[in-house]
This record gives structure tokens, sequence and C-alpha cells, in this order.
């Protein structure tokens, strides 16, 4: 894997990461303001077009690597959007929270390997 | 804030979500093979896969899990609700198993073991979430 690929990997995976805590704000923000605000529809957008930059970059790399080559970074997500939903959105993170979402990380990474 | 009842239940929809996922990716597979055979110029780009109903039909079933996952948003925490959504990934091999005859060695057996168990893990803090609201 080159060094372009591996960029373009880290990238698609905050685009997923960054996609999913975008679309929590906007609809935590449609539940204050409705869907009408402008707040709403600017993230909601941010949301869309983050989920469709990782779409894209994760169908190039699949044109070039093996799916079981590609998925296991998206196990990786699992473990990331946790810690960012807690650091970011300030959500509550248990320890148990933690250590159940780095199971299923685990488990993602050896299902798509296997 | 109040969570909505009924058919609006979010942990109904994050439910509902994850039977979508799992039944569009069992149709676009079965799309795939339907059209493995058409020889196109531009098959390389999956575009041809747009000939089987199967495939359109998987293309509703992801609108329809994207809207019943924004549903979940707007009610549960995602450091909860997106490590449940990936029990697709226990349901989508078991299901290509059951319903596609494809072969799962031991290994995948471990992940979706490892999968399950800390779905496991997860959903006790939410039993204790449910408690508070």
């Amino acid at each position: 894997m080159t060094l372009v690929s591996f960029a373009i990997v880290l990238v698609a995976l905050l685009g997923e990461v960054g996609g999913q805590l975008v679309l929590k704000k906007a609809m935590e923000i449609s539940n204050a303001a409705g869907f009408r605000s402008r707040r709403f529809v600017l993230s909601f957008a941010a949301g869309i077009l983050l989920m469709t930059v990782k779409f894209f970059l994760n169908l190039g790399l699949l044109q070039r690597y093996d799916l079981s080559f590609i998925y296991p970074f998206q196990g990786l997500s699992v473990i990331i959007i946790t810690f960012a939903a807690a650091i970011i959105l300030r959500e509550k993170l248990t320890l148990q929270l933690t250590a159940g979402a780095g199971l299923i990380s685990a488990g993602i990474v050896l299902v798509s390997i296997s | 804030m109040q969570q909505p009842t009924g058919w609006r239940n979010p942990w109904l929809q994050l439910a509902l979500s994850v039977v979508f996922v799992t039944t569009y990716e069992l149709l676009l597979k079965r799309g795939a093979l339907e059209t493995a055979h058409l020889a196109d110029r531009w098959a390389w780009t999956g575009i041809s896969g747009l000939a089987s109903p199967y495939v359109w039909m998987a293309i509703l079933v992801t609108v329809l899990s994207f809207i019943t996952w924004l549903q979940v948003l707007r009610y549960i925490p995602l450091s909860i609700a997106f490590p449940i959504s990936q029990v697709v990934h226990v349901l989508v091999p078991l299901c290509s198993w059951l319903f596609l005859g494809e072969v799962i060695i031991s290994l995948r057996w471990c992940g979706i073991a490892l999968v399950s168990l800390g779905l496991a893990v997860v959903a006790r803090p939410v039993a204790q979430l449910e408690e508070k609201l």
C-alpha cells in the first residue's frame, strides 16, 4: 500500500467519523430548533457531504484493493466514533461502553480479515 | 427529551435500521450475481448492476435505513447507537450463510462471536440509560 493510499484510507475514516458526528449534531439541533432552522440545514448538508466524500473515497479504494484489506479499517470507526462522541459531543462514556466498543471493533477486524 | 412511542420509538427505529442494512447487503449481492455475466464497456463501474430489480430494491431499502438512522440519532447517544448498529457485522455473515449458502470459516465465526460479546457488553449500560429516561 502506498503512502497516498494510506492517506486516502485515513481521510475516508475521518469522513465516516465526522459525518456521523455532524449528522448527530444536526438531529440534536432539529430537536431544539426544528427542521427549518439555518443551523440544521447547514449541519445536515455538511453531514451528507462528509458521507458522500467517504463513499467515493471508499469506492476508489475498493477498485484498487481487496475488500478484506479495506474493510478492517471500517472496524476502527466504531471505537473512534465512541471516543469522539464522548469528547466532542460530551456524551457520557462508561468503562463498559468503551470495552464493548473495543470488542466490537476487534470482532469486525477479525470478520473482515478471515 | 421525551422519547416518542409506537412506530417512532428510537429503539424500534434502530432495529429497523439494522434490518434494512442487512436486507440491503443481501439484495445487492443477489443483484450483483444476477448481472455479473453482462458484458459491457462500463461493467467495471458496477453500473450494469442497475439492470437487476434487486439492485433497485436495495437502493430503496438503503434510503429507508438512512431515514430510520436519522430518527435514531435524534434521541439515542451516538456512542451507544453506533456500536449497536454494528450488529450488522453479525447478521450479514449469518444471513449470507443461511440464505446465500456462503461458507464461514472458523476465524470468521470467532470474529462474529467477538462482535456479539461486545454487543452484550454495550447492552448493559443501555439498560441503565433506559432506567434513567
